[in-house]
């Protein structure tokens, strides 16, 4: 018990606002991963002689305009938000990553083109890069996907330069370089695993980022195609029926907010607990 | 300094060109185009092919691009072709309804983002706190769009306070200025608090309570100012963005701006219109993000020191 | 406690501005909520437009207009006669109107106006005509190339309003955008694209159709009409009184607005059409069997009363079922019948496999299912797809981007079913969707019949009289229809709502939609 307790994971976890956050997350996470044994109904089952029923016994949250079960698309839900959001930003921190070693461990010539790359979509917000790739690429998962981790390479990457030009200078890394260790060998064995943790946070943090864009993206009529459920595209299809059946945009939004908020928790807890909050600030 | 500006500005160019490249070529890489949406019931392939021709449209891409870079650095760029009028005209009609959306925006989220943020500093862990924290919370978990709605309803529609859209009064700016500056609020207000409580942990501070001065005294008078310098960073870099930020709430309270004209003229595939938009949006960012930096410097000595 | 204070004074001047813009409503003035398929229209240039808002006809006036039973009535015609040949006509003009710059309105107008259409997008409605002949000064003789019995329903459209050619000639491209000069009942004042239209009555206008009762000038004296994109935003605006009158109204809200004392719906029969087309030249649907059989299993009356409340009409066939055209011999009809769709598939050889997906050699029967963004197109085609699943059909949807459709239609090969919808109240959209000559877009059931073209040729060019036209496209429309290229779903009614607090509005509507007609004879309470 020492041993976890003291990891910086572990202090976060102690906390209650860490311990809370966490147990919320894991809860969103089993109801994904678990859908089709959690989920009372299937997602797909329409039943058009029962549409825009308010909460029920049948029916915990109620059904939408084509009579589907509203609990049930919630969880299903949780899979599309969830594994859109994680996949996205995995995939750019990945990229960002290398791309920012890349700029920071080489300098000059190369750090320049790269870093006018990135602050290229740097300069545009996240909703505009989104639609703008959803639109080339057509609607779809994986563009949805790929739309969103274009969307934060530019974060991932100006944070990896930022702690790697900070610890480039340090004197274990002159001594590994001096011992005849070679370009891959010094990013890979030491810039990287240094600079990892407040990458990483930033990545937990943005993945709740990510959630709401997911969300804006189906308000918007794009991303997963129906009948797969998205939290994002059920409150826009729900906001045309706001007088109607309010629980259509309820439920979903909850969700989203206790996703996110979880999500968004727990980073600041770990962020506490690893007191990284100064490193962060390059964002 | 003053050669420090003046090499900024000269790095703008060589950018400003490559943005140009970009943009160009990411709104033709999208499939469809401006004809398609002019083309009308009952026109004839010959119309449709007349139509390309007259605008252009079946020239390579390379000389579409030079022709429009042409006329752009002679100052025109251009006339929509769906829209039908010169997208100078266009952006000089949205620009400052976006600008005036958010400025309002900015401004807002800025001094309460600050007062809430040093208000929560001081009186740490206290129900002052608290209520701030959740206050940061609430602004950055929920959608702009769901909590755009949920205000219109309560405040347009329930208590007819505020109109429920559109840009014809003043009064229509509160609601969605309320909206995007509460997700600015929640950002400026975490960083404050963060900064500041950051700053007090500082020796001369202690040095300060030693000295006998009362704790409201500190914060106020020594904290505040050197916990600025962070919260001007954050916000030095979210100028470039006071334009470009409102795309989605301009849609939900259908009004005019560079988001909507942006989206209308993307959903129509008029290439000048969403050129020189993203173009504006990628120079607003820019020298938005210059400005920032000349902020931090005349807020810092030491960043004056360096840039010589 | 000067640092709590500042948001608080904030807070109460946004209050005290509430106030004191809560002035009392200027008389006469009325706000309307265009349209939202007519949103975005770029000019108020009829000549040169493709897409116009009801503004038009309010600044422009027309020859013919025509009333809600498609009938012809004159306006700025008062008389027309053809030769029975078709090969001519004669219109008599009206005396004693003018454009709104004073200039006067009489058949030279008529000689600048019809050339002013070629090499334009809308020529194709004036290209039957070969001359103009000034007889005297208020009548004109139209010599034509070849008969056209579409004349008079072209001059009835926006795009044949008569603007005044002093103005036309003198701001050029700039017409329709910072000056649109006619002689309609409305006088254009400005134009916020994509936002608003600002129109101020024109006080000599007396020349107003027999449809409307009142014979003019208008009764509202500045009319304001703002285009608002979010459903809901605009039925908001309705409640709270910021809009008059919604000129479409979403489904979703029509119970809400009749639930709501001071407001009222009105519903119009429809100029709309939600259909289905097959894509005839991929597998599986080049077996016409596979085809009928899909068309079969749409549900069209569950999805009329489940989707849109019960309002509007199935559709059955190709048309509008006010058109003449529509009303075929009812064996051609295509309605619900799932026991024979699946007989069908079963003929053809797809047999139902596990999950209840048929399958044939091994090949699960997996289509596609396009549709647009919009709230309408995603849900109809999401009832369609399980429907279709019912018979044993596996539809994937996409819902593509409305302006990279088109685009993706003339791969030819990429889709095999799709929801689409088009507005339009003329037989000849049997030509513009299915003619051999137009495969991809707009032909997306890429069908090329030999049979086909040939009635297509008869009722497009080889009607003499408006009763022969009618004849030869019911035909048309027959082999159409049995030829399985499409499903019919839906016609939408229109409907619009207005607040009975602010604006009297006659009980009978006028013309095929809420439009000058109409406007006319609305007051401002």
């Amino acid at each position: 018990m020492g041993r976890i307790r003291g990891s910086a994971p572990g202090r976060a976890l102690c906390t209650w606002r860490g311990g809370l956050s966490a147990g919320c997350l894991m809860l969103v996470a089993l109801a994904a991963l678990l859908a089709p044994w959690v989920a009372p109904y299937a997602y797909d089952i329409q039943n058009l002689s029962a549409t825009n029923q308010a909460p029920s016994l049948a029916h915990w949250l109620g059904t939408d305009e084509f009579g589907r079960d509203v609990l049930s698309r919630i969880i299903y839900g949780a899979r599309t938000s969830l594994s859109v959001a994680m996949a996205a930003i995995g995939v750019s921190v990945l990229m960002g990553m290398c791309l920012g070693a890349a700029a920071a461990y080489f300098g000059g010539a190369l750090d320049r083109a790269i870093s006018a790359v990135v602050d290229l979509t740097w300069s545009f917000p996240e909703v505009l890069i989104a639609l703008i790739f959803v639109a080339i690429l057509g609607p779809g998962l994986y563009s949805t996907m790929i739309a969103i981790s274009i969307a934060y390479l530019a974060q991932f990457s100006r944070l990896t330069r930022a702690q790697i030009l900070a610890i480039k200078g340090e004197t274990y890394i002159e001594a590994a370089t001096s011992l005849g260790g070679g370009h891959l060998h010094i990013v890979f064995r030491h810039l990287l695993p240094n600079s990892l943790t407040p990458v990483i946070v930033a990545g937990m943090l943005a993945t709740g980022d990510a959630i709401i864009l997911e969300a804006t993206l189906g308000f918007f009529g794009l991303g997963i195609q129906p009948p797969k459920p998205s939290w994002g595209a059920m409150m826009s299809s729900g906001t045309a029926q706001i007088f109607l059946a309010p629980w259509t945009i309820i439920g979903p939004g909850v969700a989203i907010a206790l996703a996110v908020l979880s999500i968004n928790q727990f980073g600041d807890a770990l962020i506490d607990a690893l007191d990284i909050r100064s490193k962060l600030r390059e964002t | 300094m003053f050669v420090y500006l003046i090499r900024r500005l000269l790095l703008l160019l060589p950018v400003f060109l490559a943005v140009s490249v970009v943009v160009f070529m990411i709104i033709h890489l999208v499939p469809g185009d401006p004809i398609d949406n002019m083309v009308q019931i009952g026109a004839s392939p010959q119309q449709r092919a007349i139509l390309v021709a007259r605008y252009g449209l079946d020239q390579p891409l390379l000389v579409q691009y030079g022709v429009w870079l042409r006329n752009m650095l002679g100052g025109d760029l251009g006339d929509a072709i769906v829209m039908r009028q010169p997208v100078i005209d266009l952006i000089a009609e949205n620009l400052p309804h976006s600008l005036r959306l958010g400025g309002l925006a900015f401004l807002f989220s800025t001094i309460v983002g600050i007062t809430t943020g040093a208000l929560a500093a001081i009186y740490k862990d206290s129900w002052i706190d608290r209520s701030v924290m959740t206050l940061i919370l609430l602004g950055s978990t929920l959608p702009s769009f769901w909590l755009g709605l949920l205000l219109i309803l309560l405040f347009a529609v329930q208590l007819e306070w505020f109109p429920v859209s559109g840009a014809r009064s003043w009064t229509a700016l509160v609601l969605p200025v309320l909206t995007i500056g509460l997700h600015g609020v929640a950002l400026v207000s975490r960083v404050t608090r963060a900064a500041m409580l950051d700053v007090g942990r500082r020796d001369f501070v202690l040095m300060l309570h030693a000295k006998g001065l009362s704790h409201r005294r500190i914060q106020l008078q020594h904290v505040l100012r050197h916990a600025l310098l962070p919260v001007a960073t954050i916000l030095s870099l979210r100028i470039g963005w006071i334009v470009g930020g409102a795309v989605t709430i301009e849609f939900v309270f259908a009004r005019p701006g560079l988001g909507s004209l942006l989206i209308t003229s993307l959903a129509q595939r008029d290439y000048p219109v969403v050129q020189g938009c993203l173009l504006m949006l990628a120079m607003a960012v820019m020298l938005g993000t210059l400005l920032g930096d000349l902020v931090q410097a005349a807020m810092d000595p030491r960043i004056r020191e360096q840039l010589r | 406690m000067t640092v709590l204070t500042r948001p608080l004074k904030v807070l109460v001047l946004a209050m005290a501005s509430t106030m004191i813009s809560v002035a009392p409503a200027i008389a006469q003035d009325a706000v309307f909520v265009i349209n939202a398929r007519e949103a975005g229209s770029p000019t108020y240039n009829p000549i040169k437009g493709t897409k116009l808002n009801v503004g038009n006809n309010l600044i422009f006036d027309r020859m013919v207009v025509q009333d809600a039973d498609q009938s012809f009535h004159g306006q700025l015609a008062t008389s027309w006669e053809s030769a029975p040949d078709g090969m001519s006509w004669t219109f008599k003009l009206r005396k004693g109107v003018k454009f709104h710059d004073g200039e006067p309105f009489n058949a030279k107008v008529i000689e600048w106006w019809l050339p002013k259409y070629k090499g334009t997008e809308n020529a194709f409605m004036t290209d039957a005509i070969d001359k103009v002949v000034i007889v005297d000064d208020h009548t004109v003789k139209l010599l034509m190339k070849n008969p056209d019995p579409s004349l008079l329903l072209n001059m009835a459209t926006s795009f044949m309003g008569i603007p005044s050619p002093k103005s036309y000639e003198a701001l050029g491209d700039k017409f329709g955008v910072t000056g649109a000069v006619g002689s309609g009942p409305f006088k254009f004042e400005s134009f916020t694209i994509g936002q608003q239209t600002k129109l101020v009555r024109n006080d000599d206008y007396r020349w107003a159709s027999g449809l409307s009762i009142n014979q003019g000038p208008a009764k509202i004296k500045r009319l304001t009409l703002r285009e608002i994109a979010e459903e809901s935003t605009a039925f908001l605006e309705l409640k709270t009184g910021g809009v008059d009158m919604l000129l479409s109204v979403p489904t979703d809200f029509m119970p809400r607005i009749e639930a709501e004392k001071t407001l009222k719906a009105v519903v119009l029969p429809g100029t709309e059409v939600f259909y289905m087309p097959i894509n005839t030249s991929v597998a599986p649907f080049t077996d016409i069997k596979v085809r009928e059989a899909v068309a079969l299993a749409v549900n069209q009356k569950e999805i009329q009363m489940s989707l849109f409340g019960g309002l509007g009409a199935v559709a059955n066939n190709f048309l509008v079922s006010s058109l003449q055209e529509s009303k075929i011999n009812p064996k051609f009809n295509i309605s619900y019948n799932p026991e024979r769709a699946k007989k069908l598939l079963d003929e053809a050889g797809w047999a139902v496999g596990s999950g209840g997906i048929r399958a044939k050699s091994g090949t699960p029967l997996t289509v596609k299912l396009w549709t647009q963004n919009g709230t309408q197109f995603k849900r109809v085609t999401e009832v369609i797809q399980a429907q279709l699943k019912a018979i044993g059909v596996n539809a994937e949807i996409t819902v593509q981007d409305p302006a990279s459709i088109n685009a993706m239609y003339k791969k030819k090969t990429d889709h095999q079913l799709a929801v689409r919808a088009y507005d339009y109240t003329n037989a000849d959209i049997l030509d513009w969707f299915f003619s051999g000559t137009r495969l991809g877009y707009p032909n997306v059931s890429m069908w090329n019949d030999p049979n086909a073209e040939e009635l297509n040729a008869k009722a497009m060019k080889g009607s003499r009289t408006w009763e022969e036209r009618v004849a030869n496209f019911k035909s048309y429309h027959e082999y159409v229809m049995s030829q399985f290229v499409f499903a019919p779903i839906y016609q939408p009614t229109q409907s619009f709502a207005y607040s009975q607090a602010r604006l009297k509005v006659p009980e009978k509507i006028r013309g095929i939609k809420m439009a000058t007609q109409t406007i006319m004879d609305i007051e401002v309470k």
